[in-house]
């Protein structure tokens, strides 16, 4: 009798556990290189926080696959005759996480939140043609614009552009660590520089999505650990594996490997107000000295050359990769005609965080001594790049990638004027830069950006480099990971989890 | 402890090692078969043998000679950092010990200070402040390693300032400066020479330490750190890239630190 009972109740327990095992199938693990700085989608300009609140916000208008901007939150959009009036349709039935109905007011709400100059986003300026919201109804947003302003549907379509409760916002809600937004995923925890948890939003407005469950975004700063992370089946996918990593990865049998193109714009920047390099011919040297090629196979994992300041594969792009080609011989007699000799130091200014430029500064530095410069690295920390170099331009030579933006203003805006750090002016060019802003129209802009960008690539204020691949890893049990277009996140909604 | 004939054995194997150690840096130039940051883009990660002894790195660079030059880079902060703490040291030390008990005691205060903080922690605080670089390593180390000696010889100097031979000579009205030449110093010089090999495999290991985080040597300037660093990506694929610099870097600390300890044996017998 006793023995019976004891059997029973064994038997119970294993029902028990397998019935556990059954309800909750192991959840997607995602490595994120690092803890962001805040989940506040309008407070940052941190690559890490879009990666993940991507899951958790939506915004009007969002880039498919090929990084053509469809309707998200909005279902369509019209603008007036004069580009000064843009109005938004919004998608009906949208649930915010805490219950909220989205309508116009959240939009509005949202802008006006990012726009507020006591609010101090780092990405207001990106919104600064709106000049007044109307919301006519519940389901209509109406931009005024004090110029037409091509870049702003990019402003929409970027992380930044999230639409958050206009409830919320009105009661100074802790965006930064209970982010409530309409996205695929609810956060259910945070734990600093460990890993963040979501759940899937059974209430989105995509029927049918997202396809899992959980989502567990796990912050792992070392590469090393991501790949054996990766190989143990610790971890489903990562975004950031080096081209090195790959065949033992492979060997692993357990992932699969796609090698997309990024939207870097990876480049050796040049000082053009600093003598000799104000000499044309002097940039010429430098760019027939460097082999681009190996630069990106092997600081880089690989990549598309460039000859002008747009990542490759940019709808925008245009080939000058040509103009001057690897000529180490050309490059002294260049730098023998404008006079420059082993006494010229040129200080070559790296940031240290980032290993592949540093990597890649060794390179250059070898080639640019090969052909009779006298170059010398000096390494610096991320803060002070950005003040001596980027915004003070201290330096003669740095190493850096420019990241893609969703549209080409983001990218070339400024160039030509003093503003930037290369610190090379040339009036045509701002002005055609600037025309560009304010025209509407693919083809009308492309017309403007190729003339700029063929100055650009004539003058060569910086070596162009060229666009690297990336490469992402994800578990063989993994389906339909999607990263968008150039903004490099995440978007989890197609995935789907055996 | 090892006996006597074995611990003679060790001293003499540290003292060879350090003898060839010292030839290869002076020497690197003729000794390298290659030059040291020169790249082979085309051999890159190749595993020893052949035309690279020890194979190559990540960017090509033949690792026997990146690892004879990385030589250079340990022994300059080496001798330099020793020397700035060793002066500085027994400076503040000696006039601590020979002033009134209020300078004295300020004196010891910011020694005291300065050996508080965790030495790695200083070292980047002070390096940051300055910029990345060797030369900025070797002043930073310097300073702070001065404390160790300036206790050291604040003690042995109020010590001897009390031996007889001493107080004769003061009494006899000897200048001060003479009593510190001919007296204190020769009797001072056996505890600061073990010292000075003690801090000498510290200095070591923070110069690698330091180019290891990327604050002290900039490549390509070859540096056993530095080459550390640029192995740590490659732990799988070529591992012998962080053998090398590994190897020399702890044989390079163990021979200083046995040297240090033969020494204090013979300079300071214990009666």
């Amino acid at each position: 009798m006793r023995k019976t009972a004891r059997l029973a109740l064994l038997a119970a327990g294993l029902l028990l556990l397998a019935g556990l095992a059954g309800a909750a199938p192991k959840p997607l693990t995602f490595a994120l290189s690092g803890n962001p700085d805040t989940l506040d989608p309008q407070k940052t300009a941190g690559t890490l926080t879009f990666q993940t609140v991507r899951s958790l916000y939506d915004t009007l208008v969002e880039p498919d696959p090929q990084g053509k901007l469809v309707g998200a939150l909005a279902e369509r959009w019209t603008t007036s005759a004069d580009n000064l009036s843009w109005t938004f349709t919004l998608r009906k039935g949208v649930k915010f996480h805490n219950g909220d109905l989205l309508t116009s007011k959240d939009v509005k709400a949202s802008f006006e939140r990012i726009k507020a100059k006591e609010f101090a986003s780092p990405k207001a300026s990106e919104y600064a043609a709106i000049t007044a919201i109307e919301t006519p109804d519940d389901a209509t947003v109406v931009f005024k614009l004090s110029a037409p302003a091509a870049p702003l549907l990019a402003a929409l379509a970027s992380g930044w552009g999230a639409i958050l409760p206009k409830s919320l916002i009105e009661t100074g809600h802790d965006f930064a660590n209970k982010p409530v937004g309409t996205g695929p995923f609810v956060l259910k925890e945070w734990v600093r520089d460990n890993r963040i948890v979501l759940a899937k939003n059974p209430d989105y407005w995509l029927k049918s999505m997202p396809r899992f469950d959980s989502l567990i975004f796990q912050i792992i700063p070392e590469r090393a650990v991501q790949v054996q992370g990766l190989i143990a089946g610790q971890i489903d996918g990562s975004d950031i594996i080096d081209q090195e990593d790959v065949a033992a990865l492979e060997a692993s049998g357990k992932v699969n490997v796609q090698r997309p193109l990024t939207a870097l714009i990876l480049v050796m920047a040049m000082n053009c107000s600093k003598p000799p390099l104000n000499d044309l011919r002097v940039r010429q040297a430098v760019n027939q000295a460097i082999d681009k090629q190996a630069i990106l196979d092997v600081a880089y994992g690989g990549g598309q050359p460039i000859g002008t300041f747009m990542n490759y594969g940019n709808a925008y792009y245009k080939d000058f990769a040509s103009l001057y080609p690897y000529d180490p011989a050309r490059a002294k007699t260049l730098l023998a005609q404008a006079g420059v000799t082993k006494d010229t130091v040129f200080e070559m200014v790296l940031p240290s965080n980032y290993p592949p430029h540093v990597k890649a500064g060794e390179m250059y530095q070898e080639m640019l001594v090969k052909v009779g410069l006298n170059v010398q690295i000096k390494q610096m920390d991320w803060p002070t790049w950005l003040k001596d170099v980027y915004t003070g331009a201290k330096y003669d030579f740095t190493v850096i990638g420019h990241t893609g933006k969703l549209d080409p203003d983001g990218t070339l805006g400024g160039y030509g004027t003093e503003k930037r750090y290369v610190r090379w002016v040339n009036a045509q060019t701002a002005e055609l830069i600037a025309k560009g802003a304010t025209t509407i129209g693919y083809e009308n802009r492309r017309k403007l950006y190729d003339q700029a960008m063929e100055i650009m690539a004539k003058e060569v204020p910086f070596v162009f480099t060229g666009t690297s691949y990336r490469r992402i890893v994800t578990n063989k049990r993994v389906r339909g990971f999607r990263m968008d277009p150039v903004l490099d996140t995440f978007d989890f909604r197609y995935t789907e989890v055996q | 402890m090892i006996g006597g004939q074995a611990a003679r054995r060790l001293f003499y194997a540290a003292l060879v090692y350090l003898a060839i150690l010292g030839a290869a840096a002076a020497a690197a130039p003729w000794v390298a078969p290659h030059s040291p940051t020169e790249q082979h883009l085309d051999r890159r990660l190749a595993p020893p043998g052949g035309v690279h002894l020890l194979g190559t790195d990540n960017l090509g660079r033949d690792l026997l000679s990146r690892t004879i030059f990385g030589s250079r880079s340990a022994l300059l902060v080496g001798i330099v950092s020793v020397a700035i703490s060793a002066l500085l040291g027994s400076l503040v030390g000696l006039v601590a010990a020979l002033s009134p008990r209020a300078v004295d005691n300020l004196l010891m205060l910011v020694m005291d200070s300065l050996l508080s903080f965790p030495t790695v922690l200083l070292a980047i605080t002070v390096v940051s402040f300055l910029g990345y670089g060797l030369v900025q390593v070797m002043v930073a180390v310097g300073v702070i390693y001065s404390p160790t000696f300036a206790r050291l010889v604040r003690v042995e100097t109020l010590a001897l300032k009390t031996e007889g031979y001493v107080e004769a000579s003061h009494a006899l009205g000897t200048p001060l400066a003479k009593v510190v030449f001919r007296h204190i110093l020769p009797n001072l010089l056996g505890k600061v020479v073990v010292q000075c090999s003690i801090t000498f495999a510290l200095t070591v290991v923070i110069e690698a330490s330091l180019s290891y985080l990327g604050l002290g040597a900039q490549p390509p300037t070859p540096s056993w750190g530095l080459m550390l660093k640029d192995a740590r990506d490659y732990l799988a694929q070529a591992p012998w890239m962080a053998l090398y610099p590994g190897v020399a870097l702890a044989l390079t600390v163990l021979c200083f630190n046995i040297l240090g300890d033969a020494l204090s044996e013979r300079l300071n017998p214990k009666l």
